[in-house]
């Protein structure tokens, strides 16, 4: 019983230090998954440079460049958030400039 | 005091009642907007503006009548003619989908469908009458379709554009929606088309003369230079959003057809010039 527990003790406290760093293949899915999806929010506002970014980070991850790939996503993300403030700004300001608001 | 609070709600309705309708009907939004650019180019007659930028720019209008010897389309158009007229494998041809057999239509597109809810263009129009027979729908930017559609268009040249929005909440709601896009900033470069086609018509962007608003789609589908065929109106839609570094959306999507309900409306009155030439 002792023996048992020893194991599982063993082995949760090697996975602690895993789990808490996790490696940048992991660091890129979530970074990209979180680009993407801010992309997919900016629904008929999305940039092409930001879709052009997620290619190219898709591209780096296969090639298995995950600090270029990181790097694309990155930028995708900043570029997806701009679109996102973009298309939540125009749902009132076109009106401003609008013949006939 | 409840009195006093009931007059000052029935005020605050009373003013802003007028308000919200204030230039929201297509009529009055199209009237404004002819107003808008007869005072941008009080010398500009308003037939004229259906040519573009050969209306405000004397040296293109010469290039451009020089070219009107020897029409580039003039070929494509012929073959729309044959493929207009070849019956489909079951024997119907596209005559059969179209009012008047689909001569001197082309100013009724596009029209809001109160069935189907939906805006219905002409080359959406001429897809489905090929899916209806058993055929396979064309593409939409260019080739085949733009011929045939630039063959509908040369029938009804001279026809002043007549777009109805009917008294129908769904047409309305496409009509708002098409100007909702036309005025709204898209892509990274923050442009919206009225940016370009509203505040800056006649200026240059690039090597680019731009174009007014009014008249824009009359003269769909163009030959363009840069191009080098023909081309549908949603082929230059897709061109203006990918310049803006907007993602541009398919071509005959329910925005796209939205939009060109709403830019066309505004050029009801003016003729049909398609097909015609562009840089």
């Amino acid at each position: 019983m002792n023996k048992a527990l020893l194991t599982i003790g063993i082995s949760l406290g090697l996975s602690v230090p895993l789990a808490a760093q996790a490696g940048p293949e992991e660091d890129f899915n979530d970074l990209f998954a979180k680009a993407q999806s801010t992309h997919k929010d900016a629904g008929t506002f999305q940039w092409t440079v930001t879709s052009d970014r997620l290619s190219a980070a898709e591209s780096a991850a296969d090639n298995g460049d995950y600090e270029k790939a990181k790097a694309m996503a990155k930028e995708a993300l900043e570029l997806a958030e701009e679109s996102v403030a973009q298309r939540k700004k125009q749902q009132e300001a076109w009106r401003n400039v609008a013949i006939g608001n | 005091m409840l009195k006093a609070k009931v007059i000052l709600v029935a005020i605050g309705v009373a003013l802003a009642v007028p308000q919200v309708q204030a230039g929201s009907t297509p009529e009055e939004d199209r009237k404004e907007t002819v107003e808008y650019f007869k005072q941008m180019f009080p010398d500009v007659a308003i037939e004229e503006f259906v040519n573009g930028q050969y209306a405000l720019d004397e040296d293109r209008r010469k290039q451009w009548a020089s070219m009107q010897d020897f029409p580039p389309y003039e070929f494509a158009v012929a073959e729309g003619k044959v493929m207009f007229e070849t019956p489909f494998a079951n024997g119907k041809t596209y005559a059969s989908c179209f009012a008047n057999n689909g001569i001197g239509i082309r100013q009724n597109y596009p029209y809001f469908d109160t069935v189907k809810n939906e805006v219905i263009t002409l080359e959406l129009a001429i897809n489905r009458c090929r899916e209806a027979n058993g055929e396979p729908p064309l593409g939409w930017k260019k080739g085949p379709i733009a011929s045939i559609s630039a063959y509908m268009a040369s029938t009804s040249q001279g026809k002043p554009f007549d777009i109805k929005v009917p008294d129908d909440a769904e047409a309305q709601v496409a009509y708002q929606d098409g100007k909702e896009f036309y005025y709204s900033r898209r892509g990274q470069l923050n442009f919206s088309c009225a940016s370009c086609h509203v505040q800056n018509p006649g200026k240059w962007i690039r090597a680019d003369l731009l174009s007014p608003t009014l008249g824009q789609p009359a003269n769909f589908p163009v030959h363009r230079s840069k191009w080098g065929e023909l081309g549908t109106l949603h082929r230059r839609f897709a061109g203006c959003n990918n310049n803006v570094r907007a993602e541009p959306l398919p071509a005959q999507s329910e925005e796209y057809r939205n939009l060109e309900y709403f830019l066309t409306y505004m050029s009801n009155g003016l003729p049909v010039v398609g097909p015609a030439t562009r840089p």
